[in-house]
């Protein structure tokens, strides 16, 4: 433990360090890399030893009658949500001091810093935190953090709106936090999470808290309809913010409902229902909604959606089998989520960082508007495929793995029998996904890097400098490594689950065993392919020197005189699709004489929320007298609150 | 651990594999009163295309020319997966379908990234169809896996096709007999649809505007064309097995029976898609998705079928 | 259950996908007359000793249901030259995917009824996913005779429902029901086919001049 307060005082040194010599920058940026790199370190050893089994002994201290006991331990699912929090934490804090300096021109940009490691910090004490309230200030501290950056660049109106929604959102989560823990913490007569697992809970109050749980921890993940603050948010903030946001504070959300099925011990059987059901809602509406985006952060942003869904998929079969008592099938859902989660990190992290070097280069975020800089940005190229293949969950890439867990997750109920067996449909949301997230990031890679640039900004885009490809070329390798040696991944990921099931050691190997095999054929048929398609390629490169190729122009079917603006874009891509999905792809089109614009707009957003918050003021404006700033009126008010008070108490209220 | 006789069978097929599209020509012919090409023209096409030199766009990069092995390569690696011999795969293991699933479709994302790699806008209309259509193939194609596991309590195709006991849909027990009918048919659609079949897509058409898969190798030429319409007819047999092994579990007969069976199996497959090639029409591109969703919906009737049981 | 009457049920199931997804009218009454058959043979493949009961009620719903109604249908597309084409409210796919979901309803409902012995759950799955896609096509297609084969699929669905005790309802009882849906669709074909002669003359056109 002590290991893991000195990473997160390092790296909080190391954002101080940023901000206070932000005049002398090479100083600062030096100082801040030394200080996270260390500091992230430091965190990563104790994780990494959780893991491997040597479990670090937790810590509480009692501090006052104000916030109570702090009480912090690392076990394996805190290890797991760790590793994500301070590994792929590293990457993005690093990009950002590459990503910020151009921006330095404008504004200060230290205090940015400060922000992204006290981020990290508040991140990294949610998942390890073990007491309500210590849980509540971090969560609150990382909302808030998240908020100012991602405000970043805040004369921009769009950005400050969406700002705002999720300022509003993450407090409504919040609320809905506090109410659980304070019933739960009521019921079990102690707010450390050993008193709260510990409790035998009254009739009925399960359902509470498994509500208020899902509302609140859902609200963070984004799972739709709880997503509308996502879009805007992360497309808003800095790109390397983005991938911290995306990549890691999302899993706060899904980390919290794992903590509360693993301290509550039995889940109700409805539950697993209805999170297997939101997990199908979500990853279906998600991606269909990413297809529909024309900006290539907000596209990311909703597959940020699409992946929870799956993730939700995977803790929805684990909650079922726990409800239903089937332990094989809890531990296979739990290990696809917890894995899924981890992978999702990883490549969304690279996408976003990946995007934000394509906005930097070409200064548009436009998928239209780009094309051809597979051969201006090959690096880059290479690294957004590797994404865009792994978050396909496609062989031989790590989405592929964790994907197939939650496959079996949902399937694993066909040996069994009994009505875990119904978990079967998920699959059929996970293909119609699979296929969505296939055509839209065909259309993203393939309209953004392939054919020829569309507009001169895509023409001037050029390779940026390793500050940008070092974090991005580092978490690729994570996707390959993951991808062709699943086993490492797999056995610990199972463990994990084993622990959030409470299944017993002595039921571990049967259900390890074929998975474990199974991985490692997962792990033949990677490296068969890679092998494989690299023997072609050396055949085909013989071939080649026997027999030169001929090179020309594209076959437009004899039109000599094609321009890149008569490509197809990938509005156009997108549209048979999203023309199949009808009223639920949230696109407006608009026909004029000669020209047809496509707009897609938040469905949740725009037709739940915003009506909702404009009735909320329509009422606020009838009881806004009350308050009209006279002194001696609020003078009253607390007289009467007081009074009101004082004859509750008399009449003698429940002890 | 090595199975040579699925090595064996596996090999057997690739190599008869270019007849089955001209079984499904030949057939369609016979059907509409011509003569049609030879039985052997694939053979005859590939021969000459090996021979030939590769000419490529300016405007594409090492993608265009990875995408044909990556397609070739990964549908070898699902008919790999397959227990083509009756009672074993070269490679079997827990969720090696989903396995399967992926390969193909990692095949079918290589091959659109070089079409939208060409830069033209024909192939990015091919590209956006294929996509499309097999957003719904997934679903039913992974749903007849399901229920099949559902109905063997296995995981891999292995255990889904080799070892069911006897052809069930004559005994009757439960409601298997009438579950494996509607996933076969629903596979059989699935089979038209991802080998471009008529009534998705017609490979006989001449129009580049009408065309989906013709179109996206529009720019693919000598070997790499080659490639590219091998794994074709491989994706034809690794499909049509799934349909024979669907109504005749390969593990009711054994050794060279079996693959005798499913070679007799596979030639009726072909037959049957002349058939439907020389009765049908084309279907409107907009109706397609209607196509494959009723393809979803008998897989999802056999799911439900299963479930109930 | 046996399985040929398995097989029946999953075909009357198709019947209604047939007519969710179809675009043709002909299609959806070619479809309905197909269920209409299914459903006549259905009473032979269940029962376990024949009567001349059984054959008689297979017989006039042979006869009625996949004979006469769908000719009367057919004869009212022609007389009133109705356009042969399905008018929708809803998309094709999002019906059948609707009609998946009848079908799950169908077979939850199924398992939870407590059933006479032996009546099957297949049959009263499928005869309440027969009602089911019965409202939903009534609900969801504009036209006419669209409306008339929801009323049959509805009516399929019910006497689905009461094969699950053929040998206890009384014979008479299903002639009349018979009888009943014959009457009422015949009504209803003339009914439609005067509404499309009245209104026939008037074009959309002229309809729209009406409004201002």
């Amino acid at each position: 433990m002590t290991l893991f307060f000195l990473g997160i005082a390092l790296t909080a040194l190391g954002g101080a360090a940023a901000w206070l010599l932000q005049g002398r920058r090479r100083i600062a940026d030096t100082a801040f890399a030394v200080l996270a790199v260390l500091g992230c370190i430091a965190g990563l050893i104790p994780a990494v030893g959780a893991l491997a089994g040597r479990a670090a002994g937790g810590v509480a201290w009692d501090m006052g009658p104000a916030t109570g006991i702090w009480a912090f331990e690392i076990d394996a699912l805190s290890a797991v949500f760790l590793l994500v929090v301070f590994g792929v934490g590293l990457a993005n804090v690093l990009y950002g001091i590459a990503y910020l300096g151009p921006e330095r021109a404008h504004r200060p940009v230290g205090g940015t810093h400060f922000l992204t490691a006290l981020f990290l910090a508040a991140m990294a004490l949610v998942v390890t935190a073990r007491a309500t309230v210590v849980f509540l200030i971090a969560w609150e501290m990382m909302a808030l953090t998240a908020y100012l950056l991602v405000v970043f660049e805040d004369e921009d109106r769009q950005v400050r709106r969406a700002g705002l929604v999720y300022l509003a959102a993450t407090h409504l989560g919040a609320l809905a936090l506090i109410a659980m823990f304070a019933l739960w913490g009521s019921w079990a007569g102690g707010f450390t999470f050993d008193a709260l697992g510990g409790a035998a809970l009254p009739a009925g109050s399960t359902a509470a808290v498994l509500s208020l749980a899902l509302a609140g921890f859902g609200m963070k993940a984004g799972l739709v309809p709880l997503h509308f603050w996502l879009p805007g948010a992360h497309a808003s903030a800095p790109s390397h913010v983005s991938g911290l946001m995306s990549g890691v504070m999302i899993k706060t959300g899904i980390y919290g409902l794992l903590r509360v099925i693993q301290l509550l011990g039995g889940i109700p059987a409805w539950w697993g229902w209805v999170v297997l059901s939101l997990g199908i809602v979500s990853g279906v509406l998600g991606v269909l909604w990413a297809l529909a985006q024309h900006d290539l952060k907000r596209l990311l942003a909703y597959h940020s959606i699409e992946n929870i869904g799956i993730i939700l998929l995977g803790v929805g079969a684990g909650a079922l089998g726990v409800a239903y008592e089937q332990p094989v099938v809890a531990v296979l859902g739990f290990a696809g989520a917890v894995l899924h989660t981890v992978n999702h990190a990883v490549f969304k992290s690279l996408l976003f960082l990946g995007a934000g070097a394509i906005a930097r280069a070409t200064a548009t975020r436009a998928i239209d508007r780009l094309g051809g800089l597979a051969r201006r940005m090959p690096v880059t190229w290479i690294a957004f495929l590797i994404g865009s293949v792994a978050i396909v969950g496609l062989p031989p890439l790590n989405g592929f793995v964790s994907e197939w867990l939650v496959f079996q997750g949902l399937l694993a109920g066909a040996a069994v029998g009994g009505p875990v067996r119904g978990a079967v449909l998920g699959v059929a949301a996970l293909a119609v996904i699979g296929g969505l997230a296939l055509a839209c990031f065909a259309k993203v890679t393939g309209i953004v890097f392939l054919g020829e640039p569309r507009s001169t900004a895509a023409a001037q885009g050029r390779e940026p400098g390793a500050g940008y490809l070092g974090p991005m070329v580092a978490l690729a390798l994570v996707c390959i490594v993951i991808g062709l040696l699943p086993p490492l991944v797999v056995g610990p990921a199972m463990e994990v689950a084993a622990g959030i099931a409470a299944v017993t050691p002595a039921q571990l190997p049967a259900i390890l065993d074929p998975v474990h095999r199974g991985a490692w054929g997962i792990a033949l048929v990677s490296g068969g392919l890679v092998a494989l398609i690299a023997v072609g390629w050396a055949v085909r490169r013989a071939l080649e020197r026997r027999r030169p190729s001929a090179w020309s122009e594209t076959w437009a079917c004899g039109y000599a005189a094609a321009t890149p603006r008569m490509q197809y874009t990938a509005a156009s891509f997108a549209a048979p699709l999203l023309r199949t999905f009808a009223r639920f792809s949230g696109i407006r089109t608009e026909r004029g004489p000669a020209t047809f614009h496509s707009h897609p707009f938040d469905l949740v957003l725009e037709r739940v929320v915003r009506p909702t918050w404009h009735r909320v003021l329509e009422v606020a404006e009838v009881i806004r007298p009350v308050q009209h700033g006279r002194l001696h009126t609020y003078l009253l008010y607390i007289v009467g609150v007081l009074l009101a008070l004082l004859v509750y108490l008399w009449r003698g209220a429940p002890s | 651990m090595i199975v040579w006789p699925a090595i064996v069978t596996l090999v057997w097929l690739l190599v008869v594999a270019p007849l089955l599209p001209g079984i499904a020509t030949k057939t369609r012919a016979w059907l509409t009163g011509r003569r049609g090409p030879p039985l052997l023209q694939l053979y005859f096409d590939l021969g000459k295309l090996w021979r030939k030199r590769c000419t490529y766009s300016r405007t594409t990069t090492w993608m265009f020319r990875v995408a044909p092995l990556t397609l070739l390569m990964t549908t070898l690696g699902a008919a790999c997966l397959l227990p083509l011999d009756g009672s074993h795969a070269v490679l079997r293991f827990s969720g090696d379908f989903i396995a399967f699933a992926s390969l193909l479709a990692l095949g079918r994302f290589a091959l659109v990234l070089a079409g939208l790699d060409t830069g033209s806008s024909f192939e990015g209309m091919g590209a956006s169809r294929d996509v499309t259509f097999a957003t719904f193939t997934e679903p039913a194609l992974l749903l007849g896996f399901a229920t099949l596991a559902l109905l063997s309590g296995s995981l891999s195709l292995t255990g889904m096709f080799g070892t069911a006991p006897t052809p069930a849909w004559t005994a009757g027990a439960g409601h298997v007999g009438a579950a494996q009918a509607l996933i076969a048919t629903s596979l059989f659609l699935v089979l038209l649809a991802e080998t471009a079949r008529v009534p998705v897509d017609d490979p006989a058409t001449h129009l580049e505007l009408t065309m989906i898969h013709e179109v996206i190798v529009l720019d693919h030429s000598g070997p790499d064309l080659a490639v590219i319409l091998y794994s074709g007819a491989v994706k034809l047999m690794v499909f049509g097995a799934l349909v024979v092994g669907v109504l005749i579990p390969p593990a009711a007969l054994s050794g060279v029976r079996a693959v005798a069976a499913l070679t007799g199996g596979l030639v009726l497959v072909a037959a049957l898609v002349g058939v439907v090639e020389s009765a049908t029409a084309r279907l409107r591109l907009t109706r397609v998705p209607q196509f494959l969703v009723t393809a979803a919906a008998l897989s999802a009737l056999a799911t439900l079928l299963v479930l109930l049981q | 259950m046996r399985a040929a009457a398995e097989l029946l049920l999953v075909l009357v199931v198709l019947a209604d996908f047939m007519i969710l997804g179809t675009s043709r009218l002909t299609t959806c009454i070619r479809a309905i007359a197909f269920q209409g058959l299914m459903l006549g043979l259905l009473p032979i493949a269940l029962t376990q000793h024949w009567s001349l009961r059984i054959a008689g009620l297979a017989l006039g719903s042979i006869v009625v249901k996949s004979l006469i109604l769908p000719w009367l249908l057919k004869r009212a597309i022609r007389e009133a030259a109705v356009r042969r084409e399905v008018e929708p409210r809803i998309g094709f796919s999002l019906s059948l995917v609707l009609g998946v979901v009848a079908v799950a309803i169908g077979f939850g409902v199924a398992q939870r009824l407590p059933l006479p012995e032996g009546a099957g759950e297949l049959l009263v799955a499928v005869a309440l996913a027969t009602v089911i896609m019965g409202f939903l096509t009534i609900t969801t297609r504009a036209k006419a005779v669209t409306q008339v084969v929801g009323y049959l699929m509805l009516e399929n669905g019910i006497y689905l429902f009461g094969l699950t005790s053929a040998d206890r309802v009384p014979f008479l009882v299903e002639i009349g029901v018979l009888l009943d849906v014959f009457v009422g669709v015949f009504i209803m074909g003339i009914v439609v086919f005067h509404i499309n002669r009245e209104f026939d003359s008037i074009s959309s056109a002229r309809l729209t001049e009406l409004h201002d």
